[in-house]
């Protein structure tokens, strides 16, 4: 069965949030929209947003890398929110694997959210409707747009080139050889939810450093030297 | 959790009025067997306005959880899967029985549809309590609510309910019962302390996943959060984190334990012991566990850390940290901030 989905690479996301501001950009002004704001002006801005991106700090000081987390609905293949909504407004497409919300069934009861251990789905407080990423089903099968770009808005405004799309069942498409062959790996895999979007891992940057740059003189390349070479 | 003031009403609301129906049915069961238990009309009708009214209010209290209330119907179409869906049908249902079974009661028709309601209704409200007890311990992703403890503790409170509330009625319309109801109001309120800490103490025991865990990172490497990609609260920091409520736990908590508790057991061995049936202290024993109950399920709500807090560093602190070279598992350190 297909089952479309995001490939991330942590290695190039630069955390530059325009993904999630196309996402927004797009899925206000399309059929799953609006994404509700509230305050934007203000002292307190809030509102839905569908991809959300985080930042995290990992090792201890000075050895720390930091990376970028971009989290949108990673569409499990075994969702936990869509058993627990009582109207049947959560489901999952049979032909795609995505999870969607019916908008018109959706009684705003919030159980869908609770949950989800990602914390992928937001309440729209105006629509009174929970809202979450489509991957942009009105894109992908919009056959007025050319062949490539029938992509989520997401991937297609990436500027490192860090995500990617496709049906993860498919060993011909881009999305499966990169989880094939970079060693994808998913969030959270004790919560047996079986996600489908997958991140590539962050490997850690080697620094080479030319022996004409090892001078006396220049404490900061030493100080460069001295912490990639450690015990070398 | 954020805890819903809705759910709260709809807690002690149902809770009262199948309690309450529980007990004066089951007075009136026990006569099919030839025990001289049962009640006045008049009684069997004030019981039953009294849970009927809460049972409507409550379901009407319950809808302001909802973003969509006149949707609510269709809460029936996944019954298959959702507790939630259960609950609304099983609730629905005890509320249009029991309407049956007063008007049987009302118009003297005390014969078999009677009873044959009566049992109805009693097997609905229970069904209705059970599924609303499900919603929370079948949530996996609140390790403080994923246990047996919270639906034994949710239906002996109902239990809880019923008999005070009963105890309070029948000391109008038939005396001879004060001292069955004493007891059974002190073994609920005594079984009810003894889950309540149960659920307490089981938590200091909960093996807690890592934001390792989370990200799928190894566990020898300690992370931590630098931005969450806001500058302000988002709906997941708000529903799954109440700040506010995390910082007055360790007040409300004690104080829900001694209301809820303390306060009415001290009241009916009060009674027990000295043989003095005062209404005063029947009244008041009733009152204390409702205001009390209303401050524990507000705690129940506060208690519960959802999983997806990992992501925002906002869940009890447990990991693992690189001592001399070795993975030593940092001990869970319950923390209600």
């Amino acid at each position: 069965m297909p089952q479309y989905a995001l490939v991330i690479d942590l290695n190039t996301c630069v955390g530059c949030h325009a993904c999630a501001t196309n996402c927004k950009e797009w899925n206000t002004q399309a059929s799953f929209g609006p994404l509700s704001d509230f305050d934007p002006y203000g002292k307190n801005p809030k509102g839905v947003w569908y991809n959300r991106i985080m930042t995290y700090e990992m090792g201890e000081f000075p050895n720390t890398q930091v990376f970028h987390l971009p989290k949108s609905c990673l569409h499990c293949q075994d969702a936990p929110c869509v058993p627990v909504c009582p109207t049947g407004a959560s489901y999952k497409r049979e032909q795609d694997g995505i999870v969607l919300v019916n908008y018109d069934d959706c009684i705003g009861c919030k159980l869908c959210s609770w949950s989800c251990p990602y914390g992928c789905r937001e309440f729209d407080e105006a629509d009174k409707v929970m809202k979450k990423c489509t991957l942009c089903i009105d894109r992908i099968y919009d056959e007025s747009l050319p062949p490539e770009h029938r992509k989520p808005a997401c991937v297609l405004t990436c500027p490192a080139k860090a995500r990617f799309f496709g049906d993860i069942e498919d060993p011909n498409s881009e999305a499966y050889k990169m989880i094939k062959e970079r060693n994808g790996f998913v969030l959270f895999p004790d919560m047996g939810t079986n996600p489908a979007n997958h991140y590539l891992p962050r490997t850690e940057t080697k620094v080479h450093v030319d022996e004409h740059l090892l001078e006396a003189e220049n404490p900061l390349f030493l100080e460069v030297v001295r912490r990639h070479y450690k015990g070398g | 959790m954020h805890p819903p003031l809705s759910l709260i009403w709809f807690f002690l609301t149902a809770g009262i009025s199948i309690g309450l129906f529980n007990f004066t049915y089951f007075m009136e069961f026990l006569t099919l067997f030839g025990k001289d238990t049962a009640l006045p009309k008049h009684m069997v009708l004030i019981s039953n306005v009294i849970s009927l009214v809460l049972i409507g209010l409550g379901a009407i209290g319950a809808s302001f959880h909802l973003g969509h209330k006149l949707r609510a119907w269709k809460a029936i179409k996944r019954f298959h899967t959702s507790w939630l869906s259960r609950e609304a049908v099983f609730s629905g249902a005890y509320g249009f029985t029991l309407l049956i079974f007063a008007l049987l009661r009302f118009f003297d028709h005390t014969g078999f549809w009677y009873h044959f309601f009566g049992i109805i209704t009693f097997i609905l409200g229970w069904l209705s309590a059970f599924s609303t007890a499900m919603i929370y311990a079948s949530n996996r992703f609140v390790l403080e609510w994923n246990t047996s403890i919270s639906v034994l503790y949710y239906l002996n409170m109902y239990l809880m309910f019923g008999s005070s509330a009963f105890l309070a009625l029948t000391y109008f319309y038939r005396k001879e019962f004060v001292g069955t109801y004493i007891f059974l109001t002190f073994l609920f309120l005594a079984l009810g302390l003894a889950f309540r800490l149960a659920f307490n103490i089981r938590q200091f025991y909960i093996k807690r996943p890592t934001i390792n865990e989370a990200l799928n990172l190894p566990h020898n490497r300690p992370i931590r959060v630098l931005d969450t990609g806001t500058t302000t609260d988002n709906y997941c920091t708000e529903e799954f984190y109440y700040k506010k409520g995390k910082e007055l736990l360790p007040s409300i908590l004690p104080l829900a334990y001694i209301l809820t508790f303390i306060v009415p057991l001290f009241f009916v061995l009060y009674i027990w012991i000295t043989g003095r049936v005062d209404y005063n202290f029947i009244k008041f024993t009733f009152l204390f566990i409702v205001v009390g109950s209303a401050l524990e399920r507000w705690c129940f709500f506060v208690e519960g850390n959802h999983v997806q807090n990992l992501f925002y560093g906002l869940y009890p602190e447990e990991g693992y940290t690189l001592r001399k070279g070795y993975m030593e598992r940092k001990k869970t350190r319950i923390s209600y901030r």
